[in-house]
């Protein structure tokens, strides 16, 4: 199984431990994992900004690079949604592109379905121990469906008990641009989300997607919790040593 | 109403301030949230449901013209009289007239927000008349200086009992009292005498059924049927979408409406209104009047909001919208706030006049999820995005900023020095506690939140290391 | 050209209208044939479950054998309330022996300040708990809306699943709707203030049904 690691922007500049988590977990798996190098972004912040020329040349530039895999997998709701839910769109008047746009999508997943439903894997490298909560980031869940899988998952670290915090699937208030150009509105949702997490008591929040984690825990550590990790769910899995 | 859209981020920032509206506005999660998702629980399959609503709305607009004529056709044969008003100034006009044409000198007023839109309840008092609303929220705001409402189903869901109890006893003159069943029966003792002698009733329209001419309202207090049967005339007045082709189409979505609104499985009236009364009968108006309204609707219909007309105005999505959650409606500045205000705003008073609305969201689909007729909400906010783009309406710095973004994202190898970059002098400003306190251009984020720094290398040249 | 020609053309340009004048075949088809959209399972009864979403609505709801016995319900269900036991009937419901049951019914108009209004109904939808009132010369809408507690007497035998079954029974029996066609589900009620329910508003403050059958 030829597999496509998608690393994220974010993943790229903010966290390359997620990735190369990422591609623990899907070598544990079993598949044969390259990283296309030329990768940059999927245009999620320039289609959601409007600048739609922008998100259909990224989106030509991803068809590119991880065309002729089995599977393209990217740890981020985000990214996985915007190639599978948005890319097709953005190529509706183009025919002669629309159909190997069509067939990337298909092959695309985020990395927690990917892993649950496609490897169905039995065990996870990890070694994680202690409580965690899971927030659901808005594009994971409600564009992909993604809401058992992260569970199931960490199901299968016998050190790890999760709690679920209320209004888990309550957007967490990053929204890309939406966090500068809303800042107050924005913090506001992000101290909810903060409220909601450490009233579980859990020792790490947990999340799919960086830019929500990153605005997680960024308020997190503006209330003065220093304690509390914020961690991406594949960093859980595969567990940190590099 | 005045347009105050642009004002958005600084109302939102205030509101967000404003312990007794965040006392008001935090019921709606315990109310409205849970009351919805208990009756949604309660149908079954309401996901087929929504599929059905938003077929006979797709289906009334794919031929909106000859619904229309039908619904003209058979409302005028029962005796009422259809108007046709383009825009706000005209629907007042219209309905000005027919008062002035009868002598109506008071009119009760039964909620609709197409009169807000059109800024119906000034042009009466312009021209002498005056109009009484009789829907409680809708009476408290008119009596608190004619405050505009908060949302479109509980006008004053930003109000407390307090905050009634404290403007009946200053109104009314009345001994000051807190229980919302008391201030009820005040505000019933009040407005009875006003639906017994008013000249005109005027009400909205949830829906209009082509099939019988019918004009159909949903309502719980009793003043919707007060409004409409006992003053000599009715209007009532809506938009052009709201036309429904037949009495079974109104009963699959009066199946959606009040358990997304309120969640409830029917509101306790419902009231099917064709042609004014018969001759013999004892009550009923003299003449209906039916004002349809197109001010922007059908240029809607011919370009990417289409979606959008299909909309029952229940509330659902500003109630589910956590932005909404926190800020409420008056910072959205108009009639329509939340999701549906995103869209709806721009698209009547112009985009450069609500620019702010499109970008308010996080595009979360909250609202999506919960829309009784799957209008894809936060899709229609981002086309707004790109006619934002498109018409140069975007601020500079974030036009360059995106411009930037795109340009290097294309240039793998511009991109990889550039991110390296970035990565280490994050890192440096992030110092031994790994957080960024203050970074500039991003005091958006910065002035509430840390930003935690990167490791300082990028996945690209590690993965390169590491190859190696 | 009048606003109404202005708007119905931009509405044709919209959707992109070819030809004038437009056939309207499909519209008058489906109007016609009014077909019946999704409706929720119908695993109960009506009868019984017209009386638990009655109840659950806060109406009152009880059971006589016979019309006759109707004037005598009423006439228990105000005093044991400690109501008054008089107030304004449907002309259509004059001749059943208000008198005999010490009630003081009287079929003309109902006014401001009536406090009782007896009703029938055309029939009731058993999915909502709902009465189904048409207005006319005998049976005028106000009386089942000014006073504050209204009565309503519903044959059991028009008792019907669904709304849709009420439209089409009001389709065969009727012909055309009349002025008022109005579902009742309950007291009046508002949560406009915290969103706390809150029951008597504009309309009447009880609803007590008396199922004859």
């Amino acid at each position: 199984m030829r597999v496509a690691l998608f690393v994220t922007c974010l993943a790229d500049l903010m966290r390359p431990g997620v990735a190369f988590a990422a591609l623990r977990l899907l070598e544990h798996g079993g598949c044969t994992v390259e990283v296309p190098q030329t990768q940059t972004c999927c245009g999620q912040p320039a289609y959601n900004s409007g600048d739609r020329a922008t998100a259909i040349a990224l989106a030509r530039k991803v068809l590119d690079e991880f065309d002729g895999f089995d599977y393209v997998v990217a740890p981020s709701g985000s990214c996985g949604g915007m190639v599978r839910a948005h890319y097709p769109e953005l190529f509706r008047d183009d025919p002669a592109l629309l159909a190997r746009i069509e067939a990337l999508a298909a092959r695309t997943y985020e990395l927690t379905d990917f892993l649950v439903n496609v490897l169905r894997l039995d065990s996870v490298p990890g070694n994680f121990s202690g409580t965690v909560t899971y927030h659901d980031s808005c594009s994971g869940l409600r564009e992909l469906n993604v809401k058992a899988q992260p569970r199931t998952l960490l199901g299968k670290l016998p050190g790890v008990k999760l709690a679920e915090m209320n209004e888990a699937e309550t957007c967490c208030g990053f929204g890309g641009t939406f966090s500068l150009k809303f800042g107050e509105v924005s913090t506001q949702l992000a101290d909810n989300k903060c409220g909601n997490a450490c009233a579980t008591g859990a020792d790490a929040i947990v999340g799919g997607d960086l830019g929500c984690l990153l605005n997680i825990e960024g308020r997190l550590r503006r209330r003065g919790d220093l304690k509390t990790q914020v961690l991406h769910i594949a960093e859980v899995l595969a567990g940190r040593s590099d | 109403m005045d347009v105050r859209s642009n004002e958005f981020k600084a109302r939102a920032a205030a509101n967000l301030g404003d312990a007794k509206l965040q006392k008001g506005l935090g019921l709606i999660k315990v109310k409205a949230v849970v009351n919805r998702a208990s009756a949604v629980a309660e149908f079954g399959d309401f996901e087929t449901l929504r599929e059905a609503g938003k077929q006979i709305r797709n289906r009334a607009l794919a031929d909106l013209d000859l619904y229309l004529e039908r619904f003209e056709r058979e409302a005028t044969a029962r005796g009422a009289v259809v108007h046709w008003a383009e825009n706000a100034a005209e629907a007042c006009r219209i309905v000005v007239d027919i008062a002035r044409q009868n002598g109506a000198k008071t009119v009760a007023k039964s909620k609709s927000m197409v009169s807000e839109e059109v800024g119906l309840n000034d042009a009466l008092i312009e021209a002498g008349i005056e109009p009484i609303e009789t829907d409680l929220g809708e009476y408290i705001l008119q009596i608190n200086d004619a405050e505009p409402p908060s949302h479109i189903v509980m006008p004053v869901i930003h109000k407390t009992a307090e905050d009634v109890a404290d403007l009946f006893h200053e109104k009314h003159g009345t001994p000051r009292k807190t229980d919302p069943a008391a201030l009820t029966r005040e505000a019933r003792e009040i407005l009875r005498p006003k639906f017994l002698s008013a000249d005109m009733g005027v009400s909205g329209a949830n829906f209009l059924i082509a099939e019988t001419g019918s004009t159909l309202i949903v309502t719980n207090e009793g003043n919707g049927r007060l409004c409409t049967t006992l003053p000599r005339l009715h209007v009532a007045i809506t938009g052009i979408e709201k036309v429904v082709p037949t009495l079974e189409d109104v009963s699959t979505l009066l199946r959606l409406l009040p358990r997304s609104a309120t969640g409830q499985a029917i509101t306790n009236y419902v009231s099917l209104h064709t042609g004014p009364k018969h001759i013999d009968e004892s009550d009923g108006p003299q003449q209906f009047h039916i004002v349809l309204v197109d001010n922007g609707r059908s240029k809607l219909l011919a370009g990417e909001m289409r979606e959008m007309l299909r909309c029952i105005r229940c509330g659902a999505c500003m109630n589910h919208c956590p932005v909404y959650q926190a800020v409420g409606g008056h910072a959205w500045g108009w009639v329509y706030p939340g999701p549906m205000g995103n869209i709806l705003t721009p698209s009547y008073v112009g985009l450069e006049h609500a620019v702010q609305l499109p970008n308010a969201a996080t595009l979360c689909n909250q609202c999506g999820v919960v829309c009784p007729v799957k209008i894809p909400l936060p899709d229609l906010m981002r086309k707004l995005r790109e006619e934002q783009m498109a018409r140069g309406l975007k601020p500079w710095p974030e036009r360059l900023g995106l411009a930037l973004w795109g340009w290097a994202a294309q240039r793998p190898a511009l991109y990889a020095l550039g991110t390296r970059i970035a990565a280490r002098v994050m890192k440096w400003l992030g110092g031994g506690e790994k957080l960024i306190h203050r970074l500039p251009l991003a005091a958006g984020w910065t002035d509430g939140r840390d930003f935690p720094a990167p490791a300082g290398k990028t996945f690209r040249e590690l993965y390169r290391e590491k190859r190696k | 050209m009048s606003s109404r020609e202005a708007i119905l053309g931009r509405v044709r340009t919209a959707l992109g209208r070819k030809v004038s004048p437009v056939d309207t075949a499909h519209i008058d088809a489906h109007i016609a044939a009014h077909p019946v959209g999704l409706q929720p399972p119908r695993d109960w009864e009506p009868e019984l479950r017209f009386r638990a979403r009655a109840e659950a609505l806060a109406s009152t709801v009880e059971k006589v054998s016979s019309l006759h016995a109707v004037p005598g319900a009423v006439a228990r269900y105000l005093v044991v309330n400690k109501l008054p036991t008089g107030g304004v009937c449907w002309p259509s419901l004059r001749c059943l022996d208000w008198i005999g049951a010490g009630l003081g019914m009287e079929d003309r108009p109902a006014r401001g300040d009536d406090l009782v209004g007896v009703t029938g109904c055309f029939c009731a939808v058993a999915e909502t708990g709902t009465l189904m009132l048409l207005s006319g010369a005998d049976t005028p809408a106000a009386a089942s809306l000014l006073p504050e507690t209204h009565i309503s007497i519903v044959d059991t035998a028009r008792i019907v699943p669904f709304m849709e079954d009420a439209w089409a029974l009001a389709r065969a029996e009727r012909g055309r709707p009349p002025r008022s066609v109005n579902f009742i589900s309950g007291p009046s009620r508002t949560a406009d203030i915290e969103q706390t329910v809150t029951m008597g508003a504009h309309g009447p403050y009880r609803v007590h049904i008396i199922l004859v059958g």
